[in-house]
């Protein structure tokens, strides 16, 4: 049943993403100044061509028009196609650069998974006041630093200081993209791990004042057993719908580490087609990443849910 | 390793909790107001203009130039101030209206009882929600571009404050309207209702100010979002035009010379940092108080 209305729920919420983002873009695009066809064509073209391609490109019908059509090919997966690469599918033109940013993105996520559960723990069992205010002290700060500006410090001290990493740059292909990506997915983590690791410490902290662990520990249950069977599993549990929670904010950071790091991904991408006013381009990547965290989000509370007995029983 | 496994529940740490919190609120303050500060005085004490070439390019911090010159000999450390003025007093604009509009319109959505008032405008801010915040924005400050001019707002600013003011007031909403829910429940907002009280008067007089303490405390860690989001732009190739000193365009241009003079982007990433730990500690302190205040 909340399995049921979970899905309903971000099914209703796809919906209204594809219509937001389908229908402001257009009006946004159509609000400011600059023509696409002109942009397309150059200042040379006569009125006759412009007219000819702005009504291939759909831009002569009424706005409306436009939002329905746009809407009606995206229900068939369709996401149009580009404006200044004629011809070419949107989708295989946003592919490469998604990739960039979803790989970026994921392992930013594993590093702050293992940094964050394993500080987290290791600040909730080793109740040392010193350990705790230097954890609690590195935490505040890692919070305040924003994502692109951890990206230039570890690049500076990493990178051109200590020579780990190249300074920028991707290589197009695994296993040689590793290299590049490790340094910006660290600089991405720092903020995710660190909200990870506050988390974790929190709930472990409350898993050892419950009864049942004080009930295992009378038992005379060895303490590594405590520690992996009854404190960890309820301590990570609060972990997933945080990393969902904060799926946007980690897609705006990677966007910007990319950036610091001369990453091909997404942000660069919308840039460029910004610059060209390629319309369908632009709606296709604010659509990809709108409904990618939507997506991210339906996975988290799946996964909440088969991780978590309790959430099951409620009905 | 001393691993203490059983302990009476909460007890220490929560004691432990309550007492840091008056002084980390203090520490916070401290840091946020030497931060703001030094970006009013220094500029008033100092009358080097944030543009001038002062000396040679790419030059160390040294006595004269605390943190150095750029690329084009200018001094770091006067225009990292200046560009503070405009990064805080930009980041106090996104914020206060987004707070203002966000709250009223959260409070009303909460206060009605129209079920389809209430889903639909649920379903907008979802949607809004949903997305991430740093590629809206940009996609709308790239589309209004940076032509637009209302003085005295620095070259590029206006489209970054409009693409915020859009976005932005969705949270608010959401946070006063789950407050005015809670609220609704409470004896003194029956009584209102009881005593016939219109709907406009209730909002006005009896749940805005309990609600807006919340949507308030968003406020600070807004503000610190948005700073970075500002600071972020120039690398987006949006944001603050030069020649405006803005301390993300100041990030950019080191960037660029950051293995030759790490002091052009490290010592603004500072001083951005100090003020940000301070409003994380004001934060921290100010999320968790209201919980103690309802425990006593």
């Amino acid at each position: 049943m909340t399995f049921i209305r979970t899905l309903a729920g971000r099914a209703l919420q796809i919906a209204v993403v594809a219509f937001f983002v389908t229908a402001g873009t257009s009006i946004l695009v159509r609000i400011v100044p600059g023509d696409p066809a002109r942009t397309i064509l150059g200042d040379k073209a006569s009125p006759e061509a412009l007219l000819a391609l702005r009504e291939e490109l759909g831009l002569e019908v009424p706005l409306h028009e436009q939002v329905a059509l746009s809407l009606a090919k995206l229900l068939q997966g369709d996401l149009g196609t580009s404006f200044a690469h004629r011809g070419q599918e949107v989708m295989s033109l946003i592919g490469p650069s998604l990739g960039v940013t979803a790989s970026l993105a994921a392992v930013a996520i594993a590093f702050s998974l293992v940094g964050g559960v394993t500080v987290g723990m290791w600040l909730a069992l080793v109740r040392r006041p010193e350990s705790d205010l230097m954890g609690r002290l590195v935490i505040t700060l890692l919070l305040a630093l924003p994502s692109f500006m951890a990206g230039l410090i570890l690049l500076y001290a990493l990178s051109l200081r200590l020579g780990l990493a190249p300074a920028g740059g991707w290589a197009g292909s695994w296993p040689a993209n590793a290299q590049y990506i490790w340094l910006p997915a660290l600089a991405l983590a720092m903020y995710l791990g660190s909200l990870i690791a506050r988390t974790v410490r929190q709930a472990a902290l409350d898993t050892i004042g419950q009864s049942f662990v004080q009930a295992a520990r009378t038992r005379g249950v060895p303490r590594v057993r405590i520690v992996f069977t009854h404190i960890l599993p309820n301590a990570v549990l609060p972990v997933i719908p945080l990393v969902g929670f904060n799926a946007g904010v980690l897609v705006g950071g990677a966007v910007t580490v990319e950036a610091i790091f001369a990453l091909p991904g997404l942000g660069a991408q919308l840039l460029q087609a910004m610059s060209t006013r390629d319309l369908p381009v632009v709606q296709g990547i604010a659509l990809i990443t709108a409904l990618a965290i939507v997506v991210f989000n339906l996975l988290a509370d799946v996964l909440n849910i088969a991780a978590d007995p309790r959430l099951r029983r409620s009905h | 390793m001393a691993v203490v496994v059983a302990e009476v529940p909460g007890s220490v740490s929560v004691r432990a909790r309550a007492r840091s919190h008056p002084l980390e609120l203090r520490i916070g303050i401290g840091l946020i107001s030497a931060v703001v500060l030094a970006c009013l005085l220094i500029p008033m004490v100092n009358s080097t203009d944030p543009n001038a070439l002062v000396g040679l390019p790419l030059q160390p911090p040294s006595a004269e130039h605390l943190f150095g010159t750029d690329s084009l000999g200018r001094d770091v450390f006067i225009r990292v101030f200046h560009a503070g003025r405009v990064d805080i007093a930009l980041a106090a604009l996104g914020v206060i209206v987004p707070l203002v509009g966000g709250t009223v319109i959260g409070t009303v959505i909460g206060a009605s009882r129209s079920r389809i008032v209430d889903a639909v405008a649920m379903r907008v801010t979802d949607g809004v929600i949903a997305f991430p915040f740093v590629v809206l924005t940009l996609v709308i400050v790239l589309v209004l571009g940076t032509d637009i001019q209302i003085p005295p707002l620095p070259a590029g600013s206006p489209a970054i404050l409009a693409a915020v003011w859009l976005v932005n007031w969705t949270i608010y909403a959401r946070l006063a309207r789950a407050r005015t829910h809670v609220l609704r429940q409470e004896d003194f907002i029956a009584a209102t209702r009881l005593l016939g009280f219109s709907q406009i008067r209730i909002v006005a007089r009896h749940l805005l100010p309990s609600v807006w303490p919340t949507t308030a405390t968003y406020a600070v860690a807004d503000a610190l979002l948005l700073i970075s989001l500002i600071a972020a732009m120039p690398f987006l190739g949006a944001g603050i035009q030069p020649p405006t000193p803005e301390w993300g365009s100041i990030m950019y241009d080191g960037r660029g010379v950051l293995a030759q003079a790490w002091w052009i982007s490290l010592t603004t990433a500072g001083v951005v940092l100090v003020l940000g730990v301070g409003v994380m500690m004001v934060v921290d302190s100010l999320v968790s108080a209201p919980r103690r205040a309802r425990l006593l």
